[in-house]
């Protein structure tokens, strides 16, 4: 008896591609970020700075309106590498804040909701379901980092006198660069820690101990041992180095204290290496399995 | 293409619990019902032709596909999950929407889908609303029109009609009974044999995840030879027509029908007894009005075969 023979038709519509079928969940991410008041507090304060650095440069730039402030005295500060990191180094921070609010939304409400077997019951495959959710987080902590870093940027090249974005484009290859490093990985981190936790707020306080547990036991490590080893555990204090070294500021540490780029390299990817093989592991359409 | 749900000697383990054990399966169109106690694998057998989870050996094929053809397989297979989850804040019509653009269907497409669907389960009214606030009835309708509303040519289907009021039960079977009729796979996991059992081509008997009966329900009875039959003969002189068979025939039991009108008789030899009961009705002694099998059930296979306790006898 072949369905042919019968009345009932299958769709046999346009089919869109595969990855658009990403943005699907993408979009539902992004939807359940901001469906909540405390995402939006969160992402209104994580932009306060920028506002205090914006008027920064406008200072800097503008005779009059220094004089008119600092009654034509120094603002005690200059455009420059330094101070991208600063930026750069704060906002690294609001995004550690809401990748801890925002990642546990995105996948723990589906774990604990067991909406994955409706949704992997789709053609999207597990690697697809994660990259949507990792969109959704990286293009929320994208408004947060790179984007507004890039706006200021931006803003100095246009408001300064001399000509000065040309000679300075390392400094935007850096905010880019640091930024979307930092953000690449808490978003992972923060999903892998995520998919193994079904109470969201256990899952937040869970990411914020990823990263300054092993920071202090990294310090405990580096004192014990009087070794400038330990520091590869303090993720912080790498990442503030790295992104020393991609804007060109001056390296804060100590001499012979400093962690190699390589090093910090390895230990990122290998963060990131475990943070997928979590993900690997618990992302599973599986409903029940027999005892 | 093929047009059946293929099973070749699969198992799936779930590290060292089994889930199933070389299962063999050719199913065709029509209503199939898994039938079996809770852990006998009948899930998993679900998730493996629903692509959820992969074989630990063997190979699963549906309508000629494999998962490995992600949007053919997926665009041929609605799935109805058992459990009461969406994900958050979705209203009815979003949930239903955003569904078939995961299919890859377009969205004009899936607008008239959408509708088709909501309508199909009679929740139009409700589309607009947020799932979190529908009742349990609307919640399985919603599942529902979600596993259907891409047109499958598969329907599998885990516990359907799990807290559906009785004309909402009514309701669906008769949906399924007329998407079965129209040539698509329905594969039904349910708890509620005597409903499913009337739509119903076939059963799965499945226990301790090995399978141990399959095909038409009549077919499956009629081998079960260590169980003697059960018939109903509705006519006016049922202890006399007892009298008769128990002299004649490899009776066993015979307990007359609560109004009287009727016996139900246990026999060992069916053919035997279907013989004696066209001599009877022919001597004209008795008036015989109907003669209908009353165990070839899926519950009364259920119990011959699997028994209460959930282990095969």
């Amino acid at each position: 008896m072949s369905v042919y023979k019968h009345n009932y038709r299958a769709y046999t519509g346009r089919v869109t591609p595969l990855w658009t079928r990403v943005l699907v969940l993408a979009r539902y991410g992004l939807a359940e970020v901001w469906s909540s008041k405390i995402s939006i507090g969160l992402f209104t304060l994580s932009l306060m700075p920028f506002l205090i650095f914006l008027v920064g440069i406008y200072l800097v730039n503008n005779p009059i309106a220094r004089f008119l402030i600092t009654k034509g005295n120094s603002p005690g500060f200059a455009i420059n590498a330094a101070f991208f990191l600063k930026v750069l180094e704060i906002q690294s921070w609001f995004a550690l804040v809401l990748a801890s609010w925002i990642a546990p939304r995105l996948i723990t409400f589906d774990l604990a909701d067991n909406a994955l077997p409706i949704l992997l019951s789709h053609p999207i495959s597990r690697f697809g379901y994660v990259l949507g959710k990792f969109i959704a987080i990286f293009a929320a902590l994208s408004l947060v980092t790179w984007i507004p870093s890039l706006m200021l940027f931006a803003y100095q090249g246009y408001s300064s006198p001399q000509p000065w974005a040309l000679s300075n484009l390392p400094i935007a290859a850096g905010l880019l660069a640091g930024a979307v490093i930092w953000i690449v990985f808490l978003s992972i981190l923060g999903l892998a820690l995520s998919s193994w936790v079904k109470w969201r707020v256990v899952a937040t306080g869970i990411i914020f101990a990823a990263v300054f547990v092993p920071a202090g036991v990294g310090g405990i490590v580096s004192a014990i041992l009087r070794s400038k080893w330990g520091l590869l555990l303090n993720m912080p204090v790498l990442m503030t180095e790295l992104w020393c070294r991609l804007l060109g500021a001056p390296d804060p540490m100590r001499p012979g204290q400093a962690i190699p780029t390589a090093a910090i390299a390895a230990m990122l990817v290998a963060a990131c290496f475990i943070c997928i093989g979590m993900l690997n592991k618990r992302i599973r359409a599986r409903e029940v399995v027999r005892g | 293409m093929s047009d059946r749900i293929i099973f070749e000697d699969v198992s799936k383990f779930y590290g060292e619990v089994l889930g199933v054990n070389r299962i063999s399966l050719s199913i065709p169109p029509g209503i199939t019902t898994l039938v079996g106690p809770n852990g006998s694998g009948k899930t998993t057998l679900m998730n493996l032709m629903t692509g959820l989870v992969r074989p630990s050996s063997g190979h699963v094929s549906v309508l000629g596909f494999t998962p490995a053809d992600a949007t053919e397989f997926f665009g041929n297979v609605g799935y109805c999950t058992q459990f009461d989850s969406f994900p958050r804040g979705l209203t009815g019509w979003q949930f239903i929407y955003d569904s078939l653009m995961l299919h890859g269907i377009s969205e004009i497409d899936a607008f008239g889908l959408t509708r088709e669907s909501l309508e199909r389960v009679q929740l139009g009214d409700a589309a607009g609303r947020s799932i979190a606030g529908y009742s349990k009835g609307m919640r399985q309708k919603i599942r529902l029109a979600q596993a259907i509303a891409h047109h499958p040519r598969v329907l599998v289907l885990d516990e359907p009609l799990n807290g559906l009021d009785p004309m909402a039960r009514a309701e669906s079977l008769a949906l399924f009974e007329e998407l079965g009729r129209q040539g698509m796979h329905l594969v039904i996991s349910s708890h509620i044999l005597d409903e499913v059992d009337r739509i119903s081509d076939r059963v799965v008997l499945i226990t301790g995840g090995y399978l141990v009966a399959e095909g038409n329900i009549h077919q499956v009875r009629q081998e079960v030879r260590d169980k003697p039959m059960q018939v109903l003969v509705r006519c006016d002189h049922p202890e006399l027509l007892a009298a008769k068979m128990f002299s004649m025939n490899h009776c066993v039991e015979a307990r007359l029908h609560a109004d009287g009108r009727g016996v139900f008789l246990r026999t060992g030899d069916i053919d035997q007894f279907y013989s004696l009961l066209n001599g009877i009705a022919v001597e004209g002694l008795i008036k015989i009005e109907t003669v209908a099998p009353a165990d070839d059930d899926a519950n009364a296979i259920y119990q011959y075969l699997i028994g209460s306790n959930g282990s095969a006898s």
